[in-house]
Parts: structure tokens; sequence; C-alpha cells
């Protein structure tokens, strides 16, 4: 069962893609603190621009306020959250609690991760969790809205009817299971999936079609994920530093030989070609655009490659 | 077996200050094979620990033993006449020999010398590999041999996560990505389509989660 | 004032790599005492050898070893090298100077390159000074005890 046999669409995401169009969604990073207001800043540069917004989950192991905090107050400025939630710091407790509540709260679509290691960030001296991985969150997840069942089998008093993501990252090791990997996923629970940032197109699209081939781009709505480039420098740091991450020469020497100011435009220009070309590809439904710490480029990103204006649909009864 | 390594002798050092008389007391299994408290170690540490109060201009009178395995009360035992000449034992056991000794030897302070770190194989001269943290329900056999639950960072019983690089953990570039290993390896015995299979969560009961274990063999107490 | 006495030297040396301790005599009356260790390899240093004989009061530790590639036991030196390395570690932990252990490789017969090292290790004590932890006992003028369980 798929998110896209589902009747009643499940949320404003959901709704967009099944109705065919092609989804935009982006990312925002909650601040390092309690103050909410960047939060509400950050949705101002996206209202308009994005069908749903990405919040993501003590991202890098860094602390920062939770998802399911700022995903609320995304909640009331009208923007639509998915929110991320990885299996790193709580156990199956806290996560299914997590996920009644934050239903409760609003929120529809979820993003299920492992999340990176705790070495990486602001605390590397605490202890992780890992309890379950994001395969048994998926199904988790899945199972609490299909079945209305928990994990331990009990009668949920209302169940949390999300639309649910995965993260796919077609270029990292070892490629030939990457596609194995995706239906697995899809299997578990998921009904739509965010890749890693597309930079090579052509290994991009043999993952597309080996999906396709297997009738995977059937049963899960794929949005390729793109990131503009600001500077030769982050272009290289990402290639060399950032696991998972296939940056191709062409890329790496058109930012370097963009002189200062222009790195950044080049960059968007690079974002925009990619997405025309994912537009074209059959079997990716959207794009999930990941401009890190610059989230005030989407729009001018949006706009540019002609997804202007995004469709807004109205759930019934909400 | 279980593999440590010696402190620091600094902190070694602070740990025993407060004791005139110090039995060292090494182990002959698993912590000889790892270097780190076997007798030739128990010599060295005996020496460098008497040199280094000496460099203080103090005195310490510092004894040496090793005894089979600290593991066992049999052999703990054979320790007692040095027990009963000290004021304090520092002993080169794992954490679990500490705490044997200790017990046995209740009236005295008994202080660790090794840290402890893991289960392991010698995989080669002078190297150590952890292999397995005791979770009470082995699955090797789901996985061809290779334990997502000890080797990967992340414990993923559905791995790999995307992260790894070459082969090698996002965490430790020398850590292999365990889930690479699993690949290779099911690919070898004809097996990769068990990858397809969605492992259940896990129940951590058998493992430490449940509170500290105990076996008890009916068979074996008379 | 009484001249400070001449300093302590252990020298553990491989049978192989010296056979003819006369440089030893040459060195030992005037600039330095000289206990000698003979060993059937240099691989068979253990740790303990090179610190009691600091605990006994040599000033300064060396190792004569043959040269690589030579060994006839294929590696010993290299395993002799290896642990002078980690008790030299030990020494600085300790706040004794590492640079009172260090290892020479001599290819047999070698005298001049015996005398040589002999005099390095004898201009490096004189920046030193004598061990700190040496203190009054039996053994110093007795050479090195052996290395048991004390």
């Amino acid at each position: 069962m798929s998110g896209r046999k589902i009747a009643e669409p499940l949320s404003r995401l959901h709704q967009t893609l099944a109705g065919g169009d092609f989804a935009v969604t982006a990312e925002c990073g909650p601040p390092r603190g309690a103050n909410q207001e960047v939060v509400l800043r950050k949705a101002g540069t996206l209202q308009g621009y994005v069908d749903a917004v990405n919040v993501t989950d003590n991202q890098t192991a860094i602390v920062r306020m939770s998802s399911i905090a700022a995903c609320t107050h995304l909640l009331h400025t009208g923007l639509e959250p998915v929110m991320q939630m990885v299996t790193r710091d709580r156990n199956r407790i806290a996560l299914q609690s997590d996920i009644m509540g934050a239903y409760s709260l609003g929120i529809k679509n979820i993003l299920c991760l492992s999340g990176d290691h705790q070495s990486f960030g602001s605390q590397p001296d605490s202890m992780n969790v890992f309890d379950i991985d994001s395969m048994h969150l998926l199904r988790a997840v899945r199972t609490m809205r299909d079945e209305g069942l928990d994990m331990s089998g009990f009668e949920l008093d209302g169940s949390p009817c999300m639309f649910i993501g995965a993260a796919a990252n077609p270029f990292a090791d070892p490629f030939e299971y990457r596609v194995i990997r995706l239906a697995k996923k899809i299997e578990a629970g998921a009904d739509f999936v965010q890749t890693q940032c597309v930079y090579n197109l052509p290994r991009f699209r043999e993952w597309v079609r080996l999906a396709r081939e297997q009738g995977l781009t059937e049963q899960v709505y794929i949005l390729a994920g793109v990131t503009p480039l600001k500077s030769a420098r982050m272009a290289r740091y990402m290639s060399t530093r950032v696991a998972g991450m296939d940056i191709p020469e062409e890329v790496l020497g058109r930012m370097a030989g963009a002189p200062g100011q222009q790195a950044a435009a080049e960059g968007i220009q690079i974002c925009l070609q990619t997405i025309e070309e994912l537009r074209e590809m059959e079997g990716v439904h959207g794009v999930h655009i990941m401009a890190i710490e610059s989230e005030e480029t989407v729009g001018e990103i949006v706009a540019a490659a002609g997804l202007l204006p995004r469709p807004v649909p109205v759930l019934p009864g909400r | 077996m279980i593999v440590g390594t010696q402190k620091p002798i600094a902190e070694i050092k602070a740990m025993v200050k407060p004791y005139r008389r110090l039995l060292v007391l090494g182990c002959g299994t698993c912590v000889k094979t790892c270097f780190a408290g076997g007798e030739d170690e128990v010599l060295a540490l005996s020496s460098a620990l008497r040199l280094a109060f000496r460099v203080d201009g103090e005195e310490i009178d510092v004894k040496g033993q090793t005894v089979e395995r600290q593991c066992e009360d049999e052999f703990i035992q054979e320790a007692a006449g040095g027990v009963a000449h000290c004021d304090a034992v520092l002993s080169l056991a794992c954490g679990a020999g500490v705490q044997a000794v200790a017990r046995r030897y209740p009236n005295t302070p008994v202080l660790p010398g090794v840290n402890t770190t893991f289960i392991g194989v010698r995989e080669g001269q002078g190297l150590f590999t952890e292999e397995c943290i005791g979770c009470g329900n082995c699955v090797l056999a789901e996985f061809g041999g290779v334990c997502p639950i000890t080797r990967c960072a992340k414990r993923l019983l559905n791995g790999p996560c995307g992260g790894s690089r070459n082969g090698k953990c996002e965490v430790n570039p020398d850590t292999d990505c365990a889930w690479q290993l699993i690949i290779d390896r099911l690919k070898l015995l004809g097996q990769l389509d068990a990858l397809r299979t969605y492992r259940s969560p896990r129940d951590w009961r058998p493992g430490i989660a449940g509170g500290p274990r105990r076996l008890v063999r009916e068979d074996h107490i008379i | 004032m009484p001249a400070a006495p001449a300093p302590g030297i252990t020298v553990l040396h491989c049978i192989n790599a010296l056979t003819d301790v006369a440089a030893f005599a040459l060195h030992s009356t005037e600039n330095a005492r000289i206990h000698a260790v003979k060993l059937p390899c240099s691989g068979m240093t253990r740790d303990i050898f090179l610190l009691k004989a600091f605990e006994v009061g040599a000033d300064a530790v060396v190792l004569f070893t043959c040269p690589e590639g030579a060994c006839r036991h294929l590696d010993g030196n290299i395993r002799a090298w290896k642990r002078v390395e980690r008790v030299r570690g030990i020494l600085d932990e300790i706040g004794l100077s590492s640079r009172r252990l260090s290892a020479f490789s001599i290819a047999p017969g070698d005298q001049e390159a015996v005398s040589l090292a002999l005099r390095k290790v004898v201009s490096e004590l004189a920046v030193l000074g004598p061990n700190p932890a040496a203190r009054a006992c039996p053994e110093i003028t007795s050479g090195l005890t052996s290395a048991t369980t004390s």
C-alpha cells in the first residue's frame, strides 16, 4: 500500500503530488536557542514559494530547537511543515510519543531518518540511542496510520495519519544497492522520498531509470534534492568532505571559473539548469531545495525556474 | 578476548599516591594478550611507578604479582599473601577482574590500572578490533557473519546509511563500514537477496539495557 | 670539594653487533662508568631491563643493535627499537628525560661507531645531569640486578 493509493490526501504536499503538479519543498533549520523569531523570519522568505517546508531534527547532531516545536511555529504562519525525525536521539517510546503529539498539533508530514552520528555535532560526548533505524521508523508510522496500532500492538486512541517520507541517496556507496534500498523503504512505508542533492545528472538519471524499471516510480513520489553552490570553496568542501555527495569535475570547474561575486550567481544557474532537467525526467515528481543558511534564495530559484505560482490546494474540512 | 589499554601513568600515579605499599596485580589471560596487564606489563609498570615517585623525591613500595586469571576466585586467592602486605591493589585486569578481586578482598582498596574497552580479536600484529558487544541474541547468521550491532556506528539493522565513503564509516575513516562488509560477504555467499528482507526492530532485553546479566547453570552446581 | 662521580651508563648490546668490548674499557676509566649487558639478540630487550637500569642508578641507558636488515634473527633489532621508543615515552611521562635512553645500530666490529655513540651519550649527560631517581643502593656498584619480580 503506498501513499498514491490513499483516497484522501493526507496533507497539502500529498495533494500537490497526487494532483500531478511538480512539487517544491525547501528546508528550514531551527535556531540554536529558544528564539522562535528565527523560524518566523525564515518562514516569511518561503511564503508562496513552496508546498511544504522540511524542519530538520538536530541536524548534524548540533543541538537546536526541536523539530516538533519549530514545525508548530511554522504552522501558525500558514506554511505546511515536514517534520524530520532522526532515530539517533530518541528511543521507540519517545519517537512514537512525539509522532502522536506532532499530529495532534497539526503536523501532517514526516521524514524518517537515522541521523548523522553524534560525533559530528555539538555534543560528541553524549550517548546515542539508535534503538531503531529509519526503516523501523517508517514501518512504525505506517502501522500507526493504517492499522491504528503502536509498535507494541496497542490500539491507538486517534491515529496519526501522516504523509510519510524517507531520504534516498542515489550517490552513496555502494551504488548497486541504492535501488534495492529504495524498494525496501517503500515497502517499509515511504509515500515519498527526498534525495541527496543532485549535481551528477547522468548518474541520477541512471538511478531513476533503474527505479522506474522496477516499478518503484509508480509506488513512491520522488523529490530530487538541489542545493545552489555559493562558491568554489563550498563546492570543493562538499565534494570532498560530505559523504554521499557527487559533484562532477565539470560543475567544480564552472564554480572555480566564476570570479568572486559571480560565483553565487553561477551556482544558481547550475541549480536552475538542474531543475529544468529534473522536470523532464519521468519518475521525478518534484524538487527539494536545500539552500543551506540562505533560505532567501529559494524564492529567487523557484521564480526563475518557472515554478510559480504554487498550487494552493485546500484540504476538505481543514 | 577482552581488550583494554593501560591507563596513563600520570592517572595511575594520582590514584596510588595515598598508599605507601602497593601490589600491582597482573592477569595472564586477556590483558596479557593485548599487552595491557600481563607479567611483562606488571614488571614495567612497577618499575616506572617507583621511578616516578623517586623523581618527586618520594618512595613507594611496589610489589608485583601475576595470576592466571582475575575472573576466577581460585586464582585470585593466590594473591592473598601479597594483598595482606599492601595498602592497596592496583589491578591490571579487565573491569570484571578488578571487581572480583575487590569482592575477595573487600578491606583493601582495589584500583583499576587498565581501561577495559571491548570484546574483540587480534586482527594482526599489534591490532585489535571490536567485534561483539554481548547483545545476548546473536543474529550473525543473517548478516554473513558481520555484526551490524557492534560494528555499525548507528546499530542499523537495515543499513547502510549512505554516509560511508570508499567503504569506510563516516564516523572514522579507519573503520570499515560494517554494511559494506555485510554486502560484500553476502555477495560471496550468494545471499545478497537477504538484504531485501526487512529486519524488525530489536528486542534489547537480552542485552545490557535489561540490567546486568546473570548466567546460572544448574547442571554445574552440585 | 670532591669531583662529581663519573656518570653511569648501562649498555645493552647484541653479541652479534658487538663482540669486542674494548671500546667500553676506553671510556670506562675517565668520563663514564660503563655496565655492559650482553644479549643474544637485541630483540631480547624487554621494557623492564631498560627501566630497571634507571632504578638501580644508571644515568643513561644505551642499546647497540645490528644494522637494519642485518639482524641474524630477522627483525630482532626492529623490535628492540620499537621497545626503546615506547620506554622513551614512559620516561618522559614520569619526569625522567627520554634523552637518557638511546639506541644505535652498529656494523659488527665498528669500534669507531661505538666510541662515537658513547661520546654522544656522555656529552648529553653533561647537559642532563645525574639521574634524579637514583638512590644509594648496593646494586649501583655491582651492576644490574636480575629483572625478576621485586
